[in-house]
């Protein structure tokens, strides 16, 4: 137990090491910029400056400072990316089951949800715009269509998954379809539900984010752009780039969590 | 004998089926019956003819973009898996800091590209004169980080996720840690660095196609769907849309390929 | 559902004493059991004229190398496998319409335990199928746990316990809706000899207390013979019965039964029977 923990101590300690290493590399980097460049601050900051900017209370558009403006338009992005995000990992989901339990339904469909992965749907995001002429509706699109292949192949490889004896099992106990999904193929598909969420959560949030450049109309990629064309401070952008990283990471870990709460046999193992 | 054997009957199904669900969607675009279901014209959503046409006709200039998309691609996926490998490499020979560095990489892969695009873009002000050389340099990067993560983090679980006693069998021929790696760890990780790949490919040209959306040099097929977008060539913007897809779905299906041939024998 | 009360007797002791029944519990004739091939060629027979009367409250065991057909046999009783000619018939009735009244109890070579549920709620699992109150369920799992000797572990998950634990869970699963026949198909070849022989004597227990008919699939000779009142013994392709071999050792059963010049004897006379294939 003593030497379990130890392992782990050992584990963050190297990453925490990464981490300043990656921050030293980045300072000296800025070192060399600022030395070298006209307007250092395009190219490479210092991290104390960003995190400065971010505790500026001057106000920059009359009314709010560079962080108020950087939060109220992640609100606005984040909301639509996790509507998308709920509406692709139940429609995700849901296709799963349907697909189990429907055999040609899963033959017609199989194959396309494969193709879907290798379709670069974000490179669709302009279309869906000009098609749906809603910079909202686009947002949750995208960001459902992401989530949504993620969840469903990953939920019907776990109904799959669910081994010929634990189904026999329940045959041999005259368990009706219902009693085997709610007993049998619904919880013991979860992890592989999960996976299929936590690589979804940032993506559905990069997407989101995207739609946002293609239009005006607020959100992260919206003043982004706006920051890039220096219409408006560098620093947003800048802040941008951090918290976009700090809310990728979050998400995945997110999930994370609520599946040890979900699950609790995954909670203990984990544990051991 | 007269009886009909079911696994054949199955192959067969399981080709007809989706077969007449693409023939059901084709019909009921041409028909424009999937215009209605999504509130749409033929103006935004062209008629599938009159792409292919498009197609056909600008295919000089589509060919000229898919090869701009295709170099950065495919260099970015190169350069980001030999590095991924190498830092996987790396943390397999200094296994205190390899899980804390993979940690990290995995993070990395959380941030969004749309973010890093854009520095990308900045960093490569310098490195050269002409705007299509820094452009695709910037591009590349992208791609290359994106790569990276997917491939260091699977090829190291390839080098390590040995067989149970693989390793105790090589010890007992006395052999050092070069030797274990190049027999046995090596040869583990092949099926890794296609699971690796799997990711990679698919994510190198999105990455491809979103970083051209910020790059300075308007080239390749991504900025050709938002620029014909922009100037509401509806019908353009979906010849490109269509290549894009293509390329996807070639470059997978070389990928697959690939790996038959490399896994021949081996129980995936 | 009669099934549910809890039943006085089960757990009385059997009296060897008086005569074994005679009553037929399984009844199989000229079962063959078919496969088709994969690749459009002939298909692949897995039983062929099977043949056996197995009596109630009988410990039978099939016997034979592997691609006898011995799961296959099980699985064809348990209604697990659909057979392709013939007839089974369990107490007068298609094994269809003895699982759906949820009279079999089920062992598998694996112990197919639900990893996300507790051993408790493994054990329970059967039960809340049947409907069954939770009060009884409750009492219900904790004697079999007790029955298996798992009391303590109740609220363990199952990659908690060894592999014998496991098998045990299983068997405690498999008992708790009271299954008037019991297949158990190679339960205990995973697990080491130590563990092996204690779940032997545990299993002679619990089906001396419970006097339900056993079907018991395994390729291990002294094993089988230990358990058995009778011994199936069978031959691959196609598979089929060769030999039946009736086990004359006196009940109850220890370990030390197996040094005795009887034990030998039938040991190599299934061996024996095993030569002429």
């Amino acid at each position: 137990m003593k030497k379990k923990i130890s392992a782990l101590k050992n584990k963050y300690e190297s990453t925490i090491v990464w981490l300043i290493g990656f921050l030293v590399i980045w300072e000296i980097g800025a070192y060399i910029v600022e030395g070298t460049k006209r307007s250092p601050e395009n190219v490479l900051p210092h991290i104390y400056q960003i995190v400065g900017s971010v505790f500026r209370t001057e106000l920059v558009n009359g009314s709010q400072t560079l962080f108020q403006i950087v939060l109220s338009n992640m609100g606005i992005t984040l909301f639509r990316a996790l509507i998308g995000y709920l509406i692709g990992a139940a429609a995700g989901y849901l296709l799963a089951m349907l697909m189990n339990l429907f055999r040609p339904l899963e033959k017609m469909i199989f194959p396309y949800l494969m193709l879907i992965q290798m379709i670069p749907i974000l490179g669709m995001a302009p279309i869906v715009l000009a098609v749906t002429k809603d910079i909202d509706k686009s947002r949750i699109i995208i960001a459902a269509i992401l989530t949504f292949y993620p969840v469903a192949t990953n939920t019907l490889a776990g109904l799959k998954a669910v081994g010929p004896q634990r189904v026999e099992l329940m045959h041999s106990l005259a368990a009706g379809q219902i009693e085997i999904y709610k007993k049998l193929l619904i919880p013991s598909s979860l992890p592989y539900v999960f996976t299929g969420l936590k690589i979804s959560a940032p993506m559905a949030i990069t997407a989101s984010i995207l739609v946002d450049t293609l239009q005006g109309g607020g959100g992260l990629g919206c003043i982004l752009s706006q920051s890039l064309k220096h219409a408006t401070s560098i620093y947003i952008f800048w802040q941008i780039v951090l918290f976009s990283a700090v809310i990728g990471i979050a998400s995945y870990y997110g999930i994370s969590l609520i599946e040890r709460i979900v699950n609790p046999a995954m909670k203990k193992r984990g544990s051991v | 004998m007269g009886k009909k054997n079911p696994y054949r009957k199955e192959r067969i199904l399981s080709i007809l089926y989706p077969a007449g669900f693409a023939l059901v969607l084709l019909i009921s675009w041409q028909t424009q019956i999937l215009h209605k279901i999504l509130g749409t014209d033929t103006f935004t959503l062209p008629l599938p003819i009159r792409i292919l046409t498009i197609m056909m006709d600008n295919s000089s200039d589509i060919l000229t973009d898919v090869a701009a998309t295709l170099i950065v691609a495919l260099t970015g996926l190169l350069l980001g898996s030999v590095l991924g490998y190498l830092l996987a490499v790396l943390a397999t020979a200094l296994p205190r800091w390899g899980m804390g560095g993979l940690n990290m990489a995995s993070a990395f892969s959380a941030v969004p590209i749309i973010a890093i695009a854009p520095i990308m873009t900045n960093l490569t002000k310098d490195v050269s004169d002409d705007p299509n050389i820094r452009s695709m340099v910037a591009k590349i990067l992208v791609v290359m980080l994106t790569c990276t993560v997917s491939m260091s983090t699977n090829a190291y679980r390839g080098f390590i996720e040995l067989k149970p006693f693989s390793k105790d069998l090589m010890k007992s021929y006395a052999a050092g840690s070069w030797t274990i790696f190049e027999k046995l760890r090596i040869p583990n990780c092949m099926p890794y660095i296609f699971t690796a790949l799997k990711v990679s490919v698919p994510a190198s040209i999105i990455s491809a196609l979103v970083s051209e959306y910020f790059a300075e040099y308007i080239i390749g097929v991504g900025r050709q769907i938002r620029e014909n977008i922009v100037l509401a060539q509806y019908a353009t913007a979906w010849a490109y849309i269509i290549t894009a897809c293509l390329m996807g779905i070639v470059m997978y299906g070389c990928l697959m390929l690939a790996e038959t041939i490399m896994l021949k024998g081996r129980r995936t | 559902m009669a099934v549910l009360e809890i039943m006085e007797n089960e757990f009385q002791e059997r009296d060897f004493t008086l005569p074994v029944e005679q009553k037929t519990e399984i009844k199989i004739e000229d079962l063959c059991v078919e496969f088709p091939d994969k690749d459009g060629g002939d298909p692949v027979v897995a039983l062929k004229d099977v043949n056996l009367e197995i009596r109630q409250g009988e410990f039978i065991s099939l016997v034979g190398p592997s691609g006898c057909g011995k799961t296959t046999l099980l699985r064809a009783i348990a209604d697990l496998q659909k057979a392709t000619q013939g007839k089974i018939e369990v107490r007068g009735q298609s094994p269809r319409q003895i699982r759906l009244q949820k009279k079999y109890g089920i062992v598998f070579q694996s112990p197919v335990l639900y990893d996300w549920r507790t051993v408790r709620r493994n054990v329970c699992m059967p039960m809340e199928l049947m409907g069954m109150p939770k009060k009884d369920r409750t009492a219900r799992v904790s004697k079999m746990l007790e029955l298996v000797g798992l009391l303590e572990f109740g609220k363990h998950y199952p990659h908690e316990l060894s592999g014998g634990m496991q098998q045990r869970v299983g068997i405690a699963r498999a008992l708790a809706i009271r299954p008037e026949i019991l297949l158990m198909d190679e339960p205990f070849s995973a697990l080491d000899e130590f563990t092996k022989e204690k779940l032997h004597e545990d299993l002679l227990r619990i089906w001396r207390k419970t006097n339900k008919t056993v079907l018991f699939v395994t390729h291990n000779i002294q094993e089988a013979v230990f358990l058995s009142d009778r011994i199936v013994v069978m031959s691959p392709h196609p598979g089929r019965v060769s030999a039946v071999i009736d086990v004359n050792l006196e009940r109850p059963r220890g370990i030390e039964i197996k040094e005795t010049p009887e034990f030998t004897a039938i040991v190599s006379q299934v061996r024996r029977s095993f030569e002429g294939i």
